[in-house]
């Protein structure tokens, strides 16, 4: 049930409703899964989707029927690697081996995995992982190799990344720039490279996208690095640290500085510069998009852009995100997906509206402000590469084709002249021959036009004439009517 | 090998002087450099170059000169009257509200005269005098406003494919005749291509960085016109001479730019109103309140000080022209010079505006000293 909150918020942002309304009732589902033919142990993987993916579960769920189950098992795998990697209470020791050889576990029948501490929230996924091992071995062989090489090398970047953080080689969270793309590489970037050939193997996309690698990277990069800017005080408060310290330094000395009130500014120009290293990546995502074919999985890769790229507006010079969660509005999310879920160019239009919001908030005391401006100005210049809003301008008359062309050109010009005067004196024709009729019927019915007259003049006379009396103003016009009617 | 021997024309100016330097850097050419004026004090000048003081306009001389040099390559600004105009126009697009006397020739249409004889009749002289002596390649320093200067526009991500013709200020218009002229002279042993280039800024520039600094001083900074989202394009100096090296590499190896016009621009386009308060900030200022004039407002405020001047007889200092400029979006795109002459803006705007900022900042200094 809705609070009072909301019901107060959406009283004043009746479109944000508006959108709510629209999306619940009008939007139907691409393609509908048939659960009638599903087995139980499927059932229970799509149990745990939901469980596990608030974000993901629905645009999972419209999947075209040829990848769904697939998306669904690769997804359910990761979640599995990411649950144990995430887990502090499994000592090392134990926890490498299992993240660096979980390629070849998913090939196990029945392995399940009992040892996640106890406030793990996906604990039971681990504990059931049977049922999607069982799944898994279901799939297109196709399909499990794609799976099987993600998984192996997410898994060896997990344990290096687990080992490195171990030893405190990385004690303050994540070093420098690269270190912190390469771990968004192997936590987002490589499921972009998966999904990517998931849909090119069903004929889903177009097979380009696989040799512009930076593309589906940038797919990843941008969903990624978007929640690690969001979730920044929820990562503080769990001891986590994915901002790089080549950015944060910059502004403080200690990462703890971020969250004190006396550096408000100093953490803002920090997240710009987070907001920035993002944004950067907004046209790839918009190039990526342009190779979709299918419709469903159209709108499962362009839904999270533009959730992205909103939160990134929302997070853009906004102190709160180190108080608290920042997120986009129920109503915002369901005006974006209505808008996500039809085709790019009307992503490209929300892309280019959160764009140019960011680039209002832009404050030039921001040690970033003109890179800032400049990135999105690049975003802007490639969607109007894309979906150009202007034609060159074609000049007919300056430059015909050849002197036919011209002489065509000419002969129209003059056609349409002469059929402007006809209409013109046929209207003018009209009108006179109506008024001629009604003056004559008045006539023959006894009109005093010779009454009329005089009044009109009489009173023509009453507004210029000083005087005001006919009789005064009649010697000065004598002599002129005496000429009129010589004429 | 022997050095390949460039002249080029305006080669003391604010451009001239940084693509001689580029020249030099190249290695491997033999530069002279041609203008009207002496290297101005503060520039640098080379022992190796040769400085030749010459008036486009004035045939036998530049004949002379050639015949002396027998340059193979010719690249062509036409000195001050090339910088002038295309800094002032920059210098509208820039500056709001408060327009200094000298700028409203951009918009009038006197001075046709002065205008189209060095623009026009010099790059004729330069182009019959370099056929004549067997010039073998011919970079042409064209300008952006060919297609840009059709002021009621907008012009989002236009490229060399649009085309030009339509401009109404006389700078434009001049530029695009000069730059027909050149290009359909291309044959195969006499390869010529033009650069359309966006507004230049760069240290020593004399008016860009200096326009936009003065606004701090006349209070004219927190004013906004129009919606403030429009794009525009410019490039640093330093990119321009890169693209006049890669251009007369081109026409002398491949020759695959002969007879086409490219696009130069910094690649970044920003709005306006960025760029200064970019510049501002440089200088620790950052406007205290904003006020934002909307576009029809300003042109309508343009029109009647257009007749208040006309019945006053006094030149005005804000138009309808000066509202344009601010407040059309007008941006290109550089795939082609990208592609054909393997150009990439070497500076970046960030970089390029510190680096000009900080040599105002020098000169306003070294002035309070002295």
């Amino acid at each position: 049930m809705p609070g009072v909150k909301d019901i107060a918020y959406y009283a004043v942002h009746p479109t944000q409703l508006r959108s709510i309304i629209q999306w619940k009732v009008w939007h139907n589902p691409v393609h509908e899964r048939d659960e009638s033919k599903e087995s139980a142990s499927l059932k229970r993987c799509f149990h745990f989707l939901a469980q596990t993916s608030r974000s993901f579960v629905a645009v999972i769920l419209e999947l075209h029927p040829d990848i769904l189950v697939s998306v669904a098992i690769f997804y359910l795998v990761l979640r599995g690697l990411d649950t144990i990697e995430d887990d502090m209470t499994i000592p090392l020791a134990k926890k490498e081996p299992i993240l660096r050889d979980f390629h070849n576990i998913i090939e196990q029948d029945g392995w399940t995995f009992t040892e996640n501490g106890p406030n793990e929230k996906d604990r039971q996924l681990c504990v059931e992982f049977n049922v999607v091992i069982e799944e898994y071995k279901k799939l297109k062989p196709a399909h499990q190799a794609i799976i099987k090489d993600i998984t192996k090398r997410m898994g060896n970047g997990m344990a290096d990344y687990v080992k490195n953080a171990e030893f405190g080689i990385n004690d303050n969270g994540v070093n420098t720039v690269k270190d912190y793309e390469k771990y968004c590489h192997y936590v987002a970037g490589l499921v972009g490279e998966g999904c990517t050939r998931l849909f090119v193997e069903e004929g889903k996309a177009n097979p380009a996208l696989l040799k512009r690698t930076e593309l589906h990277e940038s797919m990843g990069q941008f969903l990624q690095q978007v929640n690690i800017i969001r979730d920044i005080k929820e990562d503080f408060d769990d001891k986590r640290r994915f901002w790089p310290k080549e950015i944060w330094s910059k502004h403080v000395d200690n990462f703890e500085d971020l969250f004190k009130p006396e550096n408000k500014a100093k953490a803002l120009a920090c997240s710009s510069e987070m907001i920035l290293t993002a944004l950067r990546r907004a046209d790839d995502c918009l190039f990526y998009l342009a190779g979709i074919k299918e419709q469903s999985v159209f709108n499962f890769c362009a839904i999270p852009q533009s959730m992205a790229i909103a939160t990134l507006d929302a997070c853009f010079q906004n102190y709160d995100i180190f108080k608290r969660n920042v997120k986009i509005t129920k109503g915002d999310a369901c005006q974006l997906m209505l808008e996500s879920t039809q085709n790019l160019q009307l992503v490209c239009d929300v892309f280019k509206r959160y764009t140019r919001k960011i680039h209002k908030k832009n404050n030039p005391h921001d040690p970033n402000f003109l890179q800032i401006s400049i990135a999105c100005g690049k975003t802007e210049q490639f969607i109007e590469s894309i979906f150009p809003s202007q034609k060159p301008p074609v000049d007919e008359k300056k430059n015909p084709v050849n002197a036919e062309e011209a002489a065509r050109l000419k002969k129209e010009a003059e056609e349409t002249k002469w059929e402007t005067i006809y209409m013109v004196s046929a209207v003018i024709g009209t009108i006179l021959f109506i008024s001629g009729i009604m003056l004559v019927v008045a006539w023959f019915a006894g009109a005093r036009f010779d009454i009329a007259l005089s009044q009109a003049k009489e009173q023509l006379g009453q507004l210029f004439g000083s005087g005001g009396s006919i009789n005064a103003s009649a010697p000065l016009d004598t002599k002129p009517s005496t000429d009129h009617s010589e004429l | 090998m022997a050095p390949t021997t460039v002249l080029v024309t305006g080669g003391t100016g604010f451009l001239g002087s940084e693509i001689v330097q580029a020249l030099v850097e190249a290695k491997n050419f033999a530069v002279t450099a041609l203008d009207i004026n002496p290297p101005s004090l503060g520039t640098v000048s080379y022992p190796s170059v040769t400085y030749v003081r010459c008036d486009i306009m004035d045939l036998e001389r530049l004949r002379e000169v050639f015949k002396e040099t027998r340059p193979t390559v010719v690249t062509i600004l036409e000195g001050p009257a090339f910088v002038e105009p295309m800094l002032i126009w920059l210098a509208y697009k820039l500056h709001t509200v408060a327009v200094n006397l000298l700028g409203e020739s951009r918009y009038s249409t006197q001075g046709r005269d002065t205008l189209f004889s060095i623009n026009v009749d010099g790059t004729k002289n330069v182009v019959q005098v370099s056929q004549e002596c067997g010039v073998k390649a011919f970079v042409y320093t064209s300008s952006v406003t060919v297609l840009l200067d059709q002021l009621e526009e907008n012009f989002r991500n236009a490229d060399e494919t649009w085309s030009t013709g339509r401009a109404t200020t006389l700078y434009g218009q001049s530029k695009t005749m000069a730059e027909g002229i050149v290009l359909s002279s291309n044959t195969p042993g006499f390869r010529t291509c033009a650069l359309r280039v966006a507004p230049i800024f760069g240290p020593r520039d004399p008016v860009t960085i200096p326009t936009i600094y003065g606004c701090i001083a006349n209070g004219e900074t927190p004013f906004i016109l129009g919606s403030g989202t429009n794009l525009q394009d410019y490039v640093y100096v330093a990119n321009v001479a890169d693209a006049h090296v890669l251009a007369l590499h081109n026409l002398l190896d491949l020759g695959t730019a002969a007879g086409e016009a490219f696009f130069i621009t910094n690649g970044e386009p920003i709005t306006v109103r960025d760029l200064c308060l970019a510049v501002w900030k440089e200088f620790g200022h950052y406007p205290r309140f904003q006020l934002r004039i909307p576009e029809e407002l300003a042109w309508w405020m343009g029109w009647g000080l257009e007749w208040a001047s006309w019945l006053t007889n006094r030149k005005g200092t804000f138009s309808r022209g000066v509202v344009l400029d601010a407040t059309k979006t007008r941006y290109v795109n550089i795939t082609k010079a990208r592609r054909v002459l393997g150009y990439v803006p070497r500076v970046s705007l960030p970089e390029a505006l510190k680096i000009s900022c900080q040599h105002l900042q020098q000169q306003i200094n070294a002035q309070a000293k002295a």
